[in-house]
């Protein structure tokens, strides 16, 4: 989906950032639409980010990519103040710090949470609690020895 | 515009189980990012029909359940499976006052089957 229209993706090197959002807003993406990360592994952590030109009605996706350990990019909340609640998310659930953020507290989760729960390394303590269904070969009904893509072993993990 | 009355046939309801056509090959229940497709079956082995033949062995369904509690109607099980044995009904009234009543059993994920319009 290359569609200039829809889904026009520029991708920027974290330094280039703040300045390729910059000339967006410039260039009349006045809406603030979106921001968030995803773990792309071993190529780090990709931020992304949507604004929209209301009087054009086109949007654009911009994208950079940082470390794993001690990622951190500029805020655009001086650019756009909705990018605050956004920002603020990315940053406790991938571990990325946002520079001159104006509130970086933690936004959905608890205080002294550990960790960064959108990052694959991340362990779903209920995936090692529960079951999982598909251990079972076909002709069984009880479970085998095979585990679901991140969820380590039973003791491996947790108290 | 009058009141919307009817849905689209192919309109994303509930999940319906074609029994005679699954295998239990367990690719659903592995691919369910929700973990709520349950499936036991066992290993029957049929004798030899011919001279030099060896005998067959075939898995028989003993339960596949889909927990509506915790899918999320994406339709990935719908997707992966190899054999046809699922498919979208658009019925979509299957609310439950117990959340144990959202677990549907392999016989009420058959009924869905009556409402699943045809290939064509």
């Amino acid at each position: 989906m290359a569609s200039d229209d829809f889904a026009a993706t520029r991708d920027v090197p974290s330094d280039g950032w703040f300045g390729a959002a910059s000339e967006l807003k410039d260039s009349g993406y006045d809406f603030f639409d979106w921001l968030s990360a995803y773990d792309d592994s071993d190529a780090g952590l990709a931020v992304v980010t949507r604004v929209w030109s209301v009087g054009d009605r086109r949007g654009v996706m911009l994208r950079t990519r940082v470390a794993r350990d001690g990622g951190s990019l500029p805020t655009l909340t001086s650019l756009w103040g909705g990018a605050a609640w956004h920002e603020r998310e990315t940053a406790e659930m991938f571990g990325i710090y946002f520079v001159d953020h104006p509130d970086p507290r933690p936004l959905l989760l608890p205080d002294g949470f550990d960790g960064h729960p959108l990052r694959k390394e991340f362990v779903l303590a209920s995936r090692v609690a529960k079951e999982w269904p598909g251990a079972k070969e076909p002709g069984e009904s009880v479970a085998g020895r095979k585990r679901p893509p991140g969820v380590p072993a039973a003791g491996a993990w947790g108290p | 515009m009058g009141a919307v009355t009817a849905l689209p046939d192919r309109s994303r309801g509930v999940i319906a189980l074609r029994e005679e056509s699954c295998t239990s090959c367990m690719v659903c229940a592995r691919e369910c990012p929700d973990w709520c497709i349950y499936i036991d079956s066992h290993k029957e082995t049929e004798p030899a029909t011919a001279e030099g033949a060896r005998p067959k062995t075939r898995h028989v369904l003993d339960r596949f359940a889909i927990d509506y509690a915790l899918c999320m109607y994406c339709g990935i099980c719908i997707e992966v499976c190899p054999w046809d044995a699922l498919f979208w009904s658009p019925e979509y009234d299957h609310a439950a006052t117990d959340v144990l009543g959202l677990t549907h059993e392999r016989d009420t994920l058959g009924t869905w089957m009556r409402s699943v319009p045809s290939a064509e």
